[in-house]
């Protein structure tokens, strides 16, 4: 039995912390100066260094992990679209919509998008859950 | 083969090589997991999910479960495809 239906929808709040921002660097090292460079990111057109887009990634671990409402579930796929930069210090909100459901092998699609306090889309994709 | 197997046949095979990132396949009625390297369980969920998508179709997991070979799944998209007209 899969305990969603289409166009259910879940949220989350996140915040790029300090915390969050240290632990993508130590753990994988990213450090390219628009990611740790203030000044060379402000020379690229940003407003100041530029987060990891793929500290978002964590988000939607997280979130499918965590913040679902079911914990016997695994990530089939996942899609990101990065529309505008993060900074630190922002908080984002994860809204994910149930797109489609596959109930002969229980796969659930979801629709998502990462909006700031601005409301501004900072990013947005798909990803695909099984249900064991 | 008639027309309409031949055709869903082929799209199958379009679905599979895109999945499974595969040029080399080549699907027959008698076709099984057996005879694909890559078609294990999981590749078998997204093998569905693209299936039912693409002819904008949903089977239940006992009909899944029922398909022995290619050529049964060729049928029960013909059959699935005729009760929707």
């Amino acid at each position: 039995m899969i305990p969603f239906k289409e166009d259910d929808t879940f949220s989350a709040a996140f915040t790029l912390s300090q915390q969050v921002y240290d632990g993508f660097i130590s753990t994988f090292g990213d450090i390219n100066p628009l990611h740790t460079d203030a000044s060379f990111a402000r020379d690229k057109g940003f407003e100041d260094k530029v987060m990891q887009g793929n500290i978002l990634n964590g988000f939607i671990s997280y979130f499918i992990g965590m913040a679902l409402p079911i914990k016997n579930v695994i990530i089939l796929s996942q899609d990101i679209l990065f529309r505008a930069p993060v900074y630190m210090g922002e908080s984002l909100t994860l809204m994910a919509k149930v797109e489609d459901i596959h109930e002969s092998v229980n796969v659930v699609t979801f629709k998502y998008d990462f909006t700031n306090k601005q409301n501004i889309k900072v990013a947005k994709g798909h990803f695909q859950i099984g249900i064991l | 083969m008639d027309k309409e197997t031949t055709e869903i046949l082929h799209e199958i095979n379009d679905i599979f090589i895109d999945v499974l990132d595969d040029d080399s396949i080549i699907l027959t009625p008698e076709t099984t997991s057996d005879d694909i390297e890559d078609w294990d369980s999981l590749t078998h969920i997204q093998l569905v999910v693209a299936i039912e998508k693409h002819f904008k179709m949903k089977f239940t997991a006992q009909e899944i479960r029922s398909w022995s070979n290619v050529g049964e799944m060729v049928e029960a998209i013909i059959n699935r495809s005729k009760l929707a007209i």
